[in-house]
């Protein structure tokens, strides 16, 4: 039981068995061939990486645990890309950005939402009311209609979790 | 890990942050901040973090705001109309997406270390010309902070943030360099501007030439009324316009058929509240020459020869947007 085990020669099988079978899974929830084929190639990636890799016993309930991961990400990603176009669509077309403009906006709002992942709604508006649109605390209260000591905590605890979610 | 003298000296920065939004510098607050900053190491650390929260993302969507205005807006709606992904319960729907116009000048609010750090530095409204050792002189842009380093080989000063003018005094030994971090100039005796802030520098010559050497090495002369943009990557031919103009040297501003939007982000450093803009009325064109130092009297001026109405909202925010055409 001590002989180790070349982690990659264990993906190799791994993959040879169950790469089909996840991407029709994947396909199934995403409906979409290319994310499809993108996530079955991350999740095996993570896999690699995986300590459990040498004591698998269920190997499909252990990559459907990883994909399921993945797919979320994927789907708070679209979610995100449609609430911006749909907020695109409501400017006039002489506002529109460029392309690159748009770009820039999507990658800075996904890395955002990341770094906001877990905060509770409302400290997350909080914090975006005032890092964002400069929004001053008493303002920010008149807008949510919440008192003043509640914002200051909430943008506290704001900033309390994006120091801790980058700390190396 | 991280011990837990940084998780007190973060939560102890993060006060700080929140408490100085609402005192003036100089205030009381202000100065108690002060002598907490310089008290430990460790709290510059954390007060460096705590700026640093966000920064990236911010930088790109203040990048995206100056070419498409309206865009620091849309991120804000689209990141507001999510969904919490937490597990824990979200609060529903019940929260309004109210607010108005978007563009505030963000970096404002947050006091930037550098500036507390500088040698000189010129306070929100506060322009100040200064003679240095070898008779040049230097005059600092209301919210400007310099370091300022002479020895016997080289007179050099460091634009942390701001904008500077300065008029050499002539020293065939000693070159006359300042330096923008993003590339540094250097003359003998000659009139120069130079520009700095988040996006990049610019230098605009007002005597002679000066020669640009960017952080990647790539030189430029600049020759008397010419302006150049330039970055650690890129240098950039500029047509002139009220930021490679020195006007604000003597407290005004000329505008011509610029930008409104443009005007607005040049009373900024001479405003402690916020001035916020709309889209629609950042692209009305405007021309004339603007007082910095009685920014009240510029904007009620605004009001009464172009399309635009200011409504002020309490002491620190001023909105300004088009008029509502009546039909």
């Amino acid at each position: 039981m001590f002989s180790p085990v070349d982690p990659k020669h264990v993906l190799a099988n791994l993959y040879s068995d169950h790469h089909r079978w996840l991407r029709a899974w994947l396909y199934r929830r995403l409906n979409c061939p290319h994310d499809a084929a993108d996530l079955t190639q991350d999740t095996f990636v993570r896999a690699l990486t995986s300590r459990q890799l040498n004591t698998l016993q269920e190997p499909r309930a252990f990559l459907a645990t990883i994909a399921r991961n993945l797919l979320g990400n994927t789907f708070r990603r679209r979610a995100l890309e449609r609430a911006y176009l749909n907020e695109l669509a409501a400017l006039a077309p002489e506002f529109m950005p460029s392309e690159e403009d748009m770009a820039l906006v999507r990658e800075a709002l996904e890395l955002i939402d990341q770094l906001l992942d877990g905060l509770p709604l409302r400290a997350r508006h909080c914090f975006l009311l005032h890092r964002l649109e400069g929004l001053s605390q008493p303002e920010i209260a008149r807008h949510l209609d919440i008192s003043l000591a509640t914002v200051e905590r909430d943008l506290r605890r704001a900033f309390l979790h994006c120091l801790s979610s980058t700390a190396p | 890990m991280r011990g837990h003298d940084a998780d007190s000296a973060n939560r102890a920065a993060v006060d700080w942050l929140l408490r100085l939004e609402s005192a003036p510098a100089g205030s009381a607050p202000y100065q108690a901040f002060e002598s907490w900053l310089l008290a430990h190491p460790e709290h510059v650390d954390a007060w460096q973090r705590v700026n640093a929260v966000l920064r990236t993302p911010l930088a790109a969507l203040h990048e995206a705001e100056r070419r498409s205005p309206g865009q620091l807006k849309v991120a804000s709606d689209s990141l507001r109309a999510l969904p919490c992904p937490s597990r824990r319960s979200a609060l529903g729907g019940g929260l309004a997406l109210l607010l108005g116009l978007g563009t505030a000048g963000i970096a404002n609010r947050m006091m930037p270390l550098r500036e507390l750090l500088a040698d000189q530095r010129t306070a929100t409204g506060e322009r100040r010309t200064l003679i240095l050792e070898d008779g040049s002189r230097l005059s600092l842009d209301a919210r400007t902070a310099v370091d300022i380093q002479f020895d016997q080989h080289q007179r050099r000063v460091l634009l942390r943030e701001g904008a500077v003018q300065v008029d050499v005094a002539h020293d065939p030994r000693r070159p006359f360099i300042v330096d923008s971090q993003d590339g540094t100039l250097r003359a003998l005796g000659t009139r120069f501007m130079v520009r700095k802030d988040d996006a990049g520098s610019l230098a605009s010559v007002q005597q002679h030439s000066v020669l640009l050497t960017n952080r990647s090495g790539r030189q430029q002369h600049i020759e008397e009324g010419q302006a150049y943009a330039f970055t650690e990557r890129s240098i950039d031919l500029q047509t002139p316009s009220w930021r490679s103009r020195a006007d604000w040297v003597e407290g005004r501003i000329d505008m011509r058929d610029e930008p409104l939007g443009q005007l607005i982000e040049a009373l900024r450093p001479y405003r402690a509240g916020f001035l916020r803009i709309s889209p629609q009325a950042a692209r009305i064109r405007v021309y004339g020459v603007f007082p910095l130092d009685d920014s009240e009297r510029t904007l009620r001026s605004l009001a009464e020869t172009l399309p635009v109405e200011i409504a002020t909202h309490g002491f620190c925010l001023t909105r300004i947007d088009v008029r509502p055409t009546h039909s």
